[in-house]
């Protein structure tokens, strides 16, 4: 059994909730034992770093230094935002000596940082650490059938200085690993762009616009729904939907899945377990398409004349 | 008694603002042999130079010193002075008081001006040991050698061949003609690339001093300047170029089919192949990577329908030697892959090409006839988004510098699509249009004018596909915006890189290259044509990004260096060359090892005088010596001296500090 270093990030125990419940279902089923840091803070995340560069890297060092503490190699961190304060730290405690010099200080009483641990995405662990392959063998229940557009956000591959994972334009990790549990992933060209999150509350016509234009490109490339790996993501694409629709009027229908729901369904846990009543947008037309086959365009046959000139070779 | 006349140079400001110039000439005046001392503004000039000339005779100077720059910048210019006035130019010494003192020292005017006098102080004395010395004599082997057939190599080949010095131009494909054989027009006058080429190509097989080797490589280059060694593999191309007509049947038959490089992979070539109808040499030869009998051994088509038996399976490859006395390296340039910009999709979708791919599109002898076409699907685009700067001038994608020539070819672009298909559009994202050139800036303007074309200026963040569309998101800087354009087709002016194999071959030519590739100048303004290994020179994008215009001027002007090199029959040569006195010669042979020119090798001589017995000593090619002095510092007996350096000058120099 794997052991890993489990960083919930605030939004799991709040609006996300459904995202760190299917994270641990899917966990377990995979054999990986998570260990949540004790006494965990805020990662500083929107706010701390854009006002106080020290305390963007103290907030998350002193997480880093108690993730030191236990005895697991790697950490995992669902939210998407978390990750990438987290990483950052790492990246600049490790490569930037000055700097680490000054924010170990921050943390004194915590102890100091050696830059033992690992920091990564839940993506990332679910497609480096875990691997397409294991996950595969779990799969009792395909979700075949569905059609599904991976948004990964702007965080989770970029900047590519800072994750050193996957393509920060057109990345393909989710991609495989909803292709693992059965579903098709659709190409999907916006799956990096900027869903305006953080104008969410300042300016919402920003996001209504961005996160609109996503989900027009969703809808066009053929996908019953959207799957996300971030807790800001689903929100803005959920829940701001109805609004979107109205002010363009369109009708998206297109539910925004968590990819660990959609692993949990295929590692066959019931879909009542799933929390999805927590989404604005009903999942069930998406659902329904569970099953279904998919026609998939006919290659094109060998031509007469290519025909004719192996004939001519032989 | 030694009489030394000292010559402190101000170069302008250059040494003078951070060395007491005065200062130093009064310190040389002290020294016992120093009979004149004296400063100048510019030395090197005229006036300057008649100072050193009267010098010498007015106080009857036994050698000269000069302080001022490095002696790679003069030296030769104050030798000549020294000559003038009737002196052995080899008693002159140059105090390097600019490079060594007053530049690197600009912070301590007090120190720096220290410093020049002790660099005074050491040439004088080294001056006193100095002897006379005579140039040397090399025999010239009159023979050019061209690496590379495009219009560069092709240019080069013709102007020396031209002054009747013989050429062997090598050609690494089985045809000459390059990437200029690949273009449609040619800006800034729109004529027809082929018409204006195929002359020259046809000029380059039949000149009598022209020997033309297609489809080979240059393997090995030994020896120096005037007396080269090439090694030249002749790929085998299976065809009997002696008995073949080129009649074009074998190319009909053959069964196999292979993306189609000239045409940038659109269509598909043969396996026994031409480049294109108008190759010269019009011979095919047989891509054994994709030859069934090569492979296989079944098929052999093309044997069977051969009527003169040209085909030959059994041929392998061959190499051939050359003696030669200059080098032009002409290897040109690719695309750049522009697979890293994952934001616009490159590689996901087929409607994005890169400019050469358009360039065969709208090209007359082309895949498509001579009409633009989506690759998806084959329709005639009317919306074309051309991008510049597609990895150049991007140091997130590793180029930083500007490919130079594709703000005039997309110009270019737009009108000729706007030639083949009327009513369609070109949009051009551009980040500055660089139109430095006789007629450049008026094409630009024209290409706006008389087609319409759009010109965006920003770049482009995104394409994506939106039904049959491409759409381009990009900004519009000027108006302060973001844009997004429908189109057919986009065209990416990715950047212009050197040709993949120029760090092996520059390895093996001995000369150097930049990070890029590209083939480094001995110097970027004074000497932009050749390499800093003597008699090897640089043609076209070998060495940067350049249009057709400067590519031929440059290969002109290597034809005129390659000229005057063999103007005598012999050549010149400094004599600050090693000679070993086989008395005190142990025969170790060290120097053989450390010598980097291989310039070293071993003799036998009579034990002594009269006596049968050899025994072995050390011997010194004087052409290809080049005064290093690695095997004066490794002989253990002090066997070896370097003239302009021996013992007594650089001890001299050593107790003058």
């Amino acid at each position: 059994m794997k052991k890993v270093t489990y960083f919930p990030g605030c939004s799991a125990h709040g609006t996300s909730e459904e995202f760190d419940l299917t994270v641990k279902m899917v966990m377990k089923t995979l054999d990986v034992e998570m260990e949540e840091i004790p006494d965990w803070n805020c990662c500083g995340a929107t706010s701390a770093h854009t006002m106080n560069e020290s305390l963007a890297y103290a907030l998350p060092l002193r997480n880093l230094v108690l993730a030191e503490k236990l005895s697991n190699d790697t950490m995992t961190i669902p939210c998407a935002s978390c990750y990438q304060r987290l990483k950052a730290t790492k990246v600049h405690m490790d490569e930037d000596p000055e700097l680490a010099k000054k924010i170990n200080t921050a943390v004194v009483g915590e102890g100091s940082y050696e830059g033992r641990v690992a920091v990564k995405s839940m993506l990332q662990y679910c497609y480096e650490d875990i691997g397409l392959e294991a996950i595969r063998e779990k799969v009792t229940s395909p979700v075949s059938g569905m059609k599904l557009a991976c948004y990964y956000g702007c965080l989770l591959t970029r900047p590519k200085a800072i994750t050193r994972f996957d393509s920060p334009e057109y990345p393909m990790s989710m991609d495989k690993i909803v292709e693992a549990l059965g579903a098709k992933a659709m190409p999907f060209d916006f799956k990096t762009e900027c869903c305006g999150a953080s104008f969410s509350i300042s300016d919402t016509d920003v996001v209504l616009q961005l996160s609109g234009k996503i989900l027009e490109m969703a809808k066009e490339s053929g996908a019953h729904a959207i799957v996300v790996a971030c807790p800001l993501c689903q929100s803005n694409l959920d829940m701001r939907q109805h609004d979107i629709e109205k002010k363009y009027k369109v009708k998206y229908d297109l539910p925004v899945f968590y990819l660990t729901q959609l692993m949990a369904m295929a590692f066959g846990f019931p879909k009542e377990k799933m929390m999805f009543g927590k989404h604005i947008i009903p999942v069930d037309s998406a659902l329904a398409h569970i099953g279904e086959v998919i026609e998939e365009p006919k290659k094109p046959v060998k031509g007469k004349k290519a025909v004719q000139a192996e004939s001519e070779v032989e | 008694m030694a009489r030394v006349g000292v010559f402190v140079c101000f170069c302008g400001a250059n040494i003078a603002d951070f060395v007491d110039v005065p200062t130093v000439v009064e310190e040389a005046k002290k020294i016992r042999e120093v009979k004149f001392a004296v400063d100048y503004k510019y030395m090197c000039s005229d006036p300057g130079q008649q100072m050193i000339r009267d010098a010498i005779v007015q106080y009857r100077l036994t050698s000269i010193v000069v302080a001022a720059c490095s002696p790679r910048m003069h030296e030769k210019t104050f030798r000549k002075a020294l000559s003038d006035a009737g002196m052995n130019p080899y008693l002159l010494e140059v105090a390097n008081i600019r490079e060594h003192s007053s530049w690197v020292h600009q912070k301590d005017k007090k120190a720096a001006t220290e410093k020049a006098g002790d660099l005074v102080r050491m040439a004088v004395a080294k001056s006193i040991a100095n002897e006379q010395l005579h140039e040397i004599s090399v025999p010239v082997t009159k023979r050019a050698l061209v690496i590379g057939g495009g219009i560069a190599g092709i240019q080069a080949a013709l102007d020396i061949a031209d002054a009747h010095i013989p050429v062997t131009l090598v050609e690494r494909s089985p045809s000459i003609g390059g990437r200029m054989a690949q273009l449609d027009e040619t800006f800034p006058t729109l004529d027809c690339s082929q018409c204006i080429l195929t002359p020259k190509m046809v000029d380059v097989a039949s000149h009598p001093y022209i020997e033309l080797i297609p489809y080979s490589e240059v393997i090995e280059l030994n020896g120096y300047v005037g007396n080269y060694k090439a090694k030249i593999r002749k790929k085998a191309s299976y065809v009997n170029f002696k008995t073949c007509t080129g009649c074009g049947t074998c190319w009909q038959k053959c069964p196999v089919k292979v993306p189609n490089e000239y045409n940038m992979g659109i269509d598909k070539r043969k396996a026994i192949y031409t480049p294109f109808p108008q190759a010269v040499p019009n011979k095919p030869v047989i891509d054994a990577e994709h030859c069934t009998y090569l492979l296989k051994g079944k098929c052999g088509i093309c044997a069977k329908f051969c009527e003169k038996g040209s085909i030959d399976f059994k041929m392998q490859d061959e190499v051939i030697e050359r003696e030669i006395g200059a080098v032009v390296v002409a290897t040109g340039y690719d695309l750049w892959d522009a697979t890293p910009y994952e934001e616009y999709g490159v590689g996901r979708y087929k409607d994005i090409i890169n400019s050469l791919e358009f360039e065969r599109m709208v090209s007359a002898n082309g895949p498509t006839g001579g009409l633009p076409i989506r690759p998806s699907d084959g329709k005639v685009p009317k919306t074309v988004v051309f991008i510049k700067c597609v990895g150049s001038r991007d140091k997130a994608k590793g180029i930083e510098f500007c490919s130079k020539i594709c703000c005039m070819y997309t110009a270019k672009h737009a009108i000729l699509l706007h030639h083949k298909v009327h009513d369609s559009r070109a949009y051009i994202f551009y980040m500055d249009i660089r139109a430095a050139g006789k007629g450049y800036e008026e094409f630009v303007n024209r290409a706006q004018v008389e087609t319409g074309a759009v010109y965006l200026r920003g770049r482009v963040s995104k394409i994506y596909q939106k039904g049959e569309k491409l759409m381009v998101r990009g900004e519009d800087g000027q108006l302060g915006r973001e844009v997004e354009v429908e189109a057919d087709l986009v065209v990416l002016a990715t950047a212009i890189i050197p040709y993949k194999t120029n760090p092996a071959l520059a390895q093996l030519l001995g000369i150097s290259y930049d990070k890029y590739g590209y083939l480094s100048e001995a110097h970027p303004k004074l000497r932009p044509v050749e390499t800093a290994k003597a008699g090897i020179f640089l043609a076209g994008c070998t060495q940067a990004p350049k249009d057709i215009p400067d590519t031929v001027a440059q290969a002109s002007a290597c034809a005129a260096k390659v000229c005057g090199l063999f103007a005598g029959d012999t050549m010149k040569k400094d004599p600050m060359i090693s000679t070993v006195n086989n008395e005190f010669c142990s025969g170790c042979q060290n120097c053989v090892q450390v010598c980097p020119y291989q310039a070293i090798v071993t003799e036998e001589i009579p034990l002594g005088h009269g006596a049968r017995e050899m025994r072995t000593v050390a011997k010194i090619n004087e052409g290809v010596c080049q005064g290093c002095g690695s095997c004066v510092a490794v002989c253990r007996s002090m066997a070896i001296n370097l003239a302009g350096f021996t013992d007594p000058q650089i001890i001299n120099e050593i107790v003058a500090i």
